[in-house]
């Protein structure tokens, strides 16, 4: 079971504030989550591997130019009041 | 002729050109017929009829002076609301990107656009493409055509529902768990998940960027073939992309030997078996052999599945710290310790679950334990598959296990919403390529049934669903009472 303490370590790691009713149901819920994943364990790793489904090899990657971009657009979405606004550092 | 609106994308194109009517005239009709529905079955989170419009006459005028108006001319599309349209906003069904407007099109936005398809507006979709049922989109639920008590099916629920009703020509939804097919089978209509790597991901807005693909849903094989073949290749800015040989519809098919997989059809309700095992039939009335085979570690499939979404969730959402994109919030609340949580608690509670869940199974101590696992179980899945294929051409089953079912039935519990996927996650985990195709009706709800092939072996795929397809004569328009 997933305690008080559990849920609030996932949340902070998570960078998540949770409401009083997420708080109280949620535990519950991933509970049953982790309880169905929980069959993996049966899995017998002996001879198995992991596969990736598609190498990638860096000299397939693009070369790194820049391009042009929109600028105003991307503008639009960063600023408020006409600036970037962030977090108070401590 | 039937109405305008009814016309699939290849008549649409076929008609403009001989000029029967007008690009104009036709996406007017479709804009009529959003008018007339789009109250009950809600698929739109932005419609962009003035822009199509617009577009519209651009097509009539190219026609005009003998120009070419391009494979797609005059088609209208409706774009899931998750894939990146430049300067139409681009939701993710979610409040954190309520105020979104991306500043380029992905790359499927450009192909359309350049074959002269018109984007109509942008679908529901459950947020952040996390469920089944369009239930978790954080605006409204998208409405199933056939039955408005009933859920259109997800996370494309909207591209479903549109598409069935005739509220755009064609739509492109994305599949991360069986997210293009299950709204294709609950709303009667044809979804396409195809191979990973044969779409450029650019632009589609990532949750689980390693079982992902864009796909076309459509009312007809032809126009899935037609849609596919102008979005597939191999993309600078995706390196998971590669390029493929175009898709044709040939009348003549293969003798295909084809598998039925017994737990697929063994989990499924008894009226989807029946329908099921009626299909199978016509395919032997083709030619084709039919043979029922079992899948060692089926049963694995599902948790792994939800084992690496939620985990590449986790990471890929981490993104929204509302710096970028997000909420205007006062001075007083930019506080180091609570800034990022207090934002992100705006986040719906399925897309919460997730997150929470993806933290868990990368955590230290419990990331061998189920991340590595379920890598690991996904790559012997792959390699059973690859060995099956070696033997039959198609594997076949059930799209979705059940009917589509009413609303709030199952939202209260997650694990229940998940075995909704059971059928669908397979060809994600095993990047293979997987079609819905419409095969009938039980008390007024869609039946589909789901066909999948080998890695690029989207030929096959089409070849067997266009003989299917005319085979089997279906109602294809809800009557929306």
């Amino acid at each position: 079971m997933i305690s008080k303490d559990q849920l609030g370590y996932l949340a902070q790691i998570s960078k998540i504030k949770l409401s009083e009713d997420e708080a109280k149901k949620f535990p519950e819920q991933l509970d049953k989550t982790i309880e169905y994943i929980d069959i993996l364990e049966e899995l017998v790793s002996g001879d198995s591997f992991v596969l990736d489904l598609q190498e990638i090899k860096f000299d397939e990657l693009r070369d790194d130019v820049i391009r042009m971009s929109g600028g105003q657009r991307i503008n639009k979405n960063l600023t408020k009041d006409g600036f970037l606004r962030g977090p108070k550092m401590k | 002729m039937p109405k305008l609106q009814d016309l699939q994308a290849h008549e649409v194109v076929q008609g403009i050109k001989e000029g029967l009517f007008t690009a104009e005239e036709y996406v007017s009709s479709v804009i009529n017929r959003i008018e007339d529905v789009e109250s009950k079955v809600r698929s739109f989170i932005t419609l962009d009829s003035e822009r199509a419009l617009t577009s519209a006459k651009l097509i009539d005028r190219k026609f005009k002076e003998k120009e070419d108006i391009g494979q797609l001319g005059g088609v209208t599309v409706g774009i899931k609301d998750n894939i990146s349209t430049k300067d139409i906003r681009t939701t993710c069904a979610s409040k954190i990107l309520e105020d979104y407007f991306p500043s380029y099109d992905a790359t499927v936005i450009r192909h359309l656009k350049d074959n002269g398809a018109i984007i109509l507006g942008k679908l529901n979709l459950d947020e952040f493409g996390m469920g089944s049922t369009t239930e978790y989109s954080r605006y409204h639920p998208t409405h199933n055509p056939w039955n408005l008590d009933y859920v259109p099916g997800g996370s494309s629920g909207g591209c479903g529902a549109a598409v069935a009703t005739g509220e755009c020509t064609v739509s492109l939804g994305s599949d991360t768990g069986g997210s293009i097919r299950c709204p294709a089978s609950f709303c009667s209509v044809v979804g396409l998940k195809p191979t990973y790597g044969r779409i450029s991901r650019y632009g589609l807005i990532s949750y689980a960027n390693s079982l992902e693909q864009i796909g076309p849903i459509c009312r007809s094989v032809k126009d899935i073939v037609m849609i596919l073949n102008i979005i597939s290749g191999k993309d600078i800015h995706d390196n998971t992309s590669m390029s493929s040989s175009p898709i044709t519809i040939n009348n003549k098919i293969d003798k295909f030997n084809i598998a039925i997989i017994k737990e697929l059809i063994d989990g499924s309700d008894l009226e989807v078996r029946k329908t099921v095992y009626s299909a199978s039939e016509k395919f032997k009335e083709i030619g084709c052999i039919c043979n029922e085979i079992s899948i060692k570690n089926l049963h694995y499939a599902l948790p792994s599945y939800y084992t690496l979404a939620s985990a590449e969730a986790s990471s890929n959402l981490a993104r929204y710290d509302n710096i970028r994109y997000g909420f205007d919030l006062p001075i007083a609340e930019y506080k180091w310790d609570t800034y990022f949580s207090n934002v992100r608690k705006n986040f719906g509670e399925e897309v919460k679950r997730r997150i929470l869940i993806g933290s868990y199974v990368l955590s230290s101590g419990y990331y061998s334990k189920y991340y590595l696992k379920a890598r690991r179980l996904r790559s012997l899945l792959k390699l059973e598959l690859l060995k099956l294929f070696k033997k039959y051409d198609l594997l076949i089953g059930p799209t979705m296990p059940i009917l589509p079912f009413k609303f709030g039935e199952k939202i209260d519990d997650p694990i229940k919403m998940y075995l909704v996927d059971i059928n669908t996650v397979l060809a994600n985990l095993a990047g293979i390529p997987a079609i819905t195709l419409p095969i009938g009706f039980s008390n007024g709800l869609p039946i589909g049934l789901q066909i999948m092939a080998a890695p690029f072996e989207e030929q096959k795929l089409i070849d067997v669903s266009n003989a299917l397809e005319n085979t089997i004569n279906i109602q294809r328009r809800p009557s929306l009472i």
